[in-house]
C-alpha cells in the first residue's frame, strides 16, 4: 500500500468521527444561531439574520454572566497559582522526602468536579457548614452565621471558586514541582555563591526559568476555568438570583429552561469564537516565548 | 556541620509547613468520608462535628437501595468502558500516523484535535441534543457514548501521538524490510511496545467519561442517567439529604482516588507531559 493511502486510511476513522460529532454539530450550532427556533420543535424555524447576536450582545444578563465568568476564572487562577507554586516550592525545599506529601496532593487530581463542588457546598452551606464553625472557634469571625458564603449575592461567585481552587491546586503544584526539578542545580548554586538571598534567587532565577511551565499552566487552567459548568452548578445552580451564573450556565438555561435554541446557539457561538481566539493567542504567545 | 543548629531549625519549620499544608489540603475530603460514615440523623446536627460519634454504614445502605442509583453507577461504568474502547479504536491509528508519518496533513489534523479541546462543552452540547433527538438516541447509552467519545478522541489522539513519538521510525522500516505491511508493522510490531501508553490513555478516557456531567445532563433523562446526575438530583428530590449524598459522592470518587494512588507517577506524567516539555 502506498504511503499516502496508508496515512489517509489510518486518519479516516478519526476524521469521520470528529467530522460527524464535532464539526457537524458546530456547523449546526452556527446555522441555528441565525434562526428563531425552539428546542421542542426545531423543524419550524424563522430566519432572523443577526437578531440573536444583537440580542446576545445587548442582553444585560448575558453580559453580566460573561463578566462573571472572567471574574471567576481570574480569581480561581490567581489562587491556584499562588497555592500551587507555594506548595511546589515547599516540596522542592524538602526534596526527596516530599514523596508522601506529593502523593496526598495528587489524590484529588482526577476527582470529578461534581464531587469537589458537592464537598465544598457542604463545607460552606448555611447552618451546618463546618468552615464557619471553625472560623468562629478561631475568632476570625464573630459567629458561624457571619458570612453567608453561598447566599450572599456579592461574594457567591468567589465562594464557589473555592472548590475549583481546592480541586486544581494539586495540578498546578505537581506541574510546577516537575518544572522546579528541571531547573539545573548549578545555576541556583552559582547564584548562591554570588551571595544572593533566597528571595532574590526565586525572583531572578527560579521564576524566569519556570516561566514556560507556568505559561502552559495558565493557558490550560484558564481555558478550563472559563468553561466551568458542573462545579458551580452543583453548588448553587447559578443562584441566588443568577449571582453565580457563568456563561456556560446561561447558555444551558436559555436552551433547557427557556427552550430558546436560536438565542442559546448565538451565545454559544460567540463563546466558542472567543475561546478559540483566546487559545490561539495564548498558544502563539507561549510558543513564541518557548522558542525565543 | 558546625552550623547545624539554625539550619535544623529552618528545616523543621519547612517540614512543619509542608505537613500542615498537606494535612489541611486533605481535610475537606476526610470530612466528606467522615460525614458519610455518620448516622443519617447526625449529619445535619448543629453545631457540626468533624468526626462521627458513631460509625455506621447507614448512609451507604440508603444509597445502594435508592431507586436509580445502582443503575446509574452501572450506566456510568458501561458508558465509560465503551467510550474508552471506541476512542482508542478511533484515535490510536490516527495518532500512529501523526507521530510516525509526519506531514502537513497529520500536523493539521493534530492542530484540529487541539482546537476541538477548546470548544466549550455547552457549545457542543446544544447541537448534539438536536442531533441525538433526530437519531432517536436521547437517553440512550449509545448516544452518551458518542458524545463522550467526541471529547475523548482529541485527548487520546494527543496523548497517544506523544507516546508514539518515542518510537524510532527505523523500527517500522525494519519491520517492513522483514515483510510486514505498513498496517502489520503498526499492529504487530509497534503497538505491542506501547502497553503503558495505551493504559494511561485508556485511563484518562475512562475517567473523563466517568466524571463527565454536562453532556449527561443534556442527553439523558430517565434510563440513561449516570451517577453524577443522580447524585446531583439528591438536591431536589430528597430535599437536602446530605447523608446519602456524601455517601454516594464517596462511592463515586473513591475508585478514582485509589487508581490515582496506584498510578500516581504515570498520571502526573500524563497530565504534565506537554507542560514541562514545553
Amino acid at each position: 500500500m502506498g504511503e499516502r493511502r496508508f496515512v489517509l486510511l489510518m486518519l479516516m476513522p478519526a476524521a469521520l468521527f470528529l467530522g460527524f460529532l464535532v464539526s457537524y454539530p458546530v456547523a449546526l450550532l452556527v446555522y441555528n444561531s441565525f434562526f428563531e427556533v425552539s428546542l421542542i420543535d426545531p423543524s419550524s424555524r424563522v430566519w432572523v439574520g443577526l437578531a440573536n447576536y444583537v440580542d446576545a450582545l445587548t442582553s444585560k444578563r448575558i453580559l453580566e454572566s460573561a463578566l462573571r465568568t472572567l471574574k471567576y476564572s481570574a480569581f480561581a487562577l490567581f489562587f491556584e497559582l499562588l497555592f500551587g507554586l507555594g506548595a511546589a516550592l515547599l516540596f522542592a525545599a524538602i526534596a526527596k522526602r516530599s514523596q508522601w506529601h506529593r502523593t496526598i496532593f495528587a489524590l484529588p487530581l482526577m476527582i470529578s468536579p461534581i464531587v469537589a463542588g458537592l464537598l465544598w457546598r457542604f463545607l460552606l452551606v448555611g447552618n451546618i457548614g463546618i468552615l464557619n464553625y471553625g472560623l468562629a472557634a478561631l475568632g476570625v469571625i464573630p459567629d458561624p452565621g457571619a458570612i453567608k458564603w453561598l447566599s450572599d449575592t456579592d461574594i457567591v461567585i468567589y465562594s464557589v471558586a473555592a472548590a475549583d481552587i481546592w480541586l486544581t491546586t494539586s495540578f498546578v503544584a505537581l506541574v510546577s514541582y516537575a518544572g522546579l526539578t528541571n531547573i539545573p542545580q548549578d545555576v541556583l548554586e552559582a547564584a548562591r555563591i554570588d551571595g544572593t538571598n533566597a528571595v532574590t534567587r526565586f525572583w531572578y532565577v527560579t521564576l524566569p526559568m519556570l516561566r514556560p511551565v507556568l505559561a502552559v499552566v495558565v493557558v490550560v487552567r484558564g481555558i478550563d476555568a472559563l468553561k466551568t459548568f458542573d462545579l458551580i452548578w452543583i453548588q448553587t445552580q447559578g443562584g441566588p438570583r443568577q449571582a453565580s451564573e457563568v456563561l456556560s450556565m446561561n447558555i444551558y438555561q436559555r436552551m433547557v429552561r427557556y427552550g430558546d435554541l436560536g438565542q442559546a446557539s448565538a451565545t454559544a457561538t460567540l463563546f466558542l469564537v472567543f475561546m478559540i481566539g483566546l487559545a490561539g493567542l495564548a498558544y502563539w504567545k507561549v510558543w513564541r516565548t518557548g522558542n525565543d | 556541620m558546625t552550623s547545624r543548629g539554625p539550619h535544623d531549625l529552618g528545616k523543621t519549620i519547612i517540614n512543619a509547613g509542608a505537613l500542615l499544608l498537606v494535612l489541611s489540603y486533605a481535610l475537606p475530603y476526610v470530612y466528606l468520608v467522615s460525614t458519610a460514615l455518620k448516622p443519617a440523623a447526625d449529619v445535619q446536627q448543629i453545631p457540626p462535628s468533624f468526626f462521627p460519634n458513631r460509625v455506621t454504614l447507614e448512609n451507604f445502605a440508603t444509597v445502594v437501595t435508592t431507586a436509580g442509583l445502582p443503575q446509574a453507577f452501572l450506566n456510568s461504568a458501561v458508558v465509560a468502558v465503551l467510550t474508552t474502547l471506541l476512542s482508542l479504536l478511533i484515535a490510536v491509528p490516527a495518532a500512529y500516523v501523526s507521530a510516525l508519518y509526519r506531514r502537513r496533513l497529520t500536523v493539521l489534523f493534530l492542530l484540529f484535535a487541539l482546537v476541538t479541546r477548546m470548544v466549550p462543552a455547552v457549545s457542543l452540547g446544544v447541537p448534539l441534543f438536536q442531533i441525538m433527538k433526530t437519531l432517536g438516541l436521547l437517553d440512550t447509552t449509545l448516544g452518551l457514548v458518542l458524545a463522550h467519545t467526541s471529547a475523548a478522541v482529541p485527548l487520546a489522539l494527543l496523548l497517544m501521538s506523544a507516546f508514539f513519538e518515542s518510537i524510532p521510525k527505523e523500527l517500522e522500516e525494519a519491520a517492513r524490510m522483514d515483510g510486514c505491511t505498513r498496517f502489520g508493522a503498526f499492529l504487530h510490531i509497534v503497538l505491542p511496545l506501547m502497553p503503558s501508553g495505551l493504559a494511561i490513555t485508556a485511563l484518562f478516557s475512562f475517567i473523563a467519561s466517568w466524571n463527565e456531567f454536562l453532556f449527561a445532563l443534556l442527553l439523558t433523562s430517565q434510563n440513561g442517567k449516570t451517577a453524577p446526575i443522580v447524585i446531583a438530583e439528591f438536591n431536589s428530590v430528597y430535599g437536602l439529604a446530605w447523608g446519602p449524598m456524601t455517601a454516594a459522592a464517596v462511592l463515586y470518587s473513591l475508585p478514582v482516588i485509589l487508581v490515582t494512588l496506584i498510578l500516581q507517577k504515570q498520571i502526573v506524567g500524563g497530565l504534565t507531559f506537554g507542560a514541562v516539555k514545553g
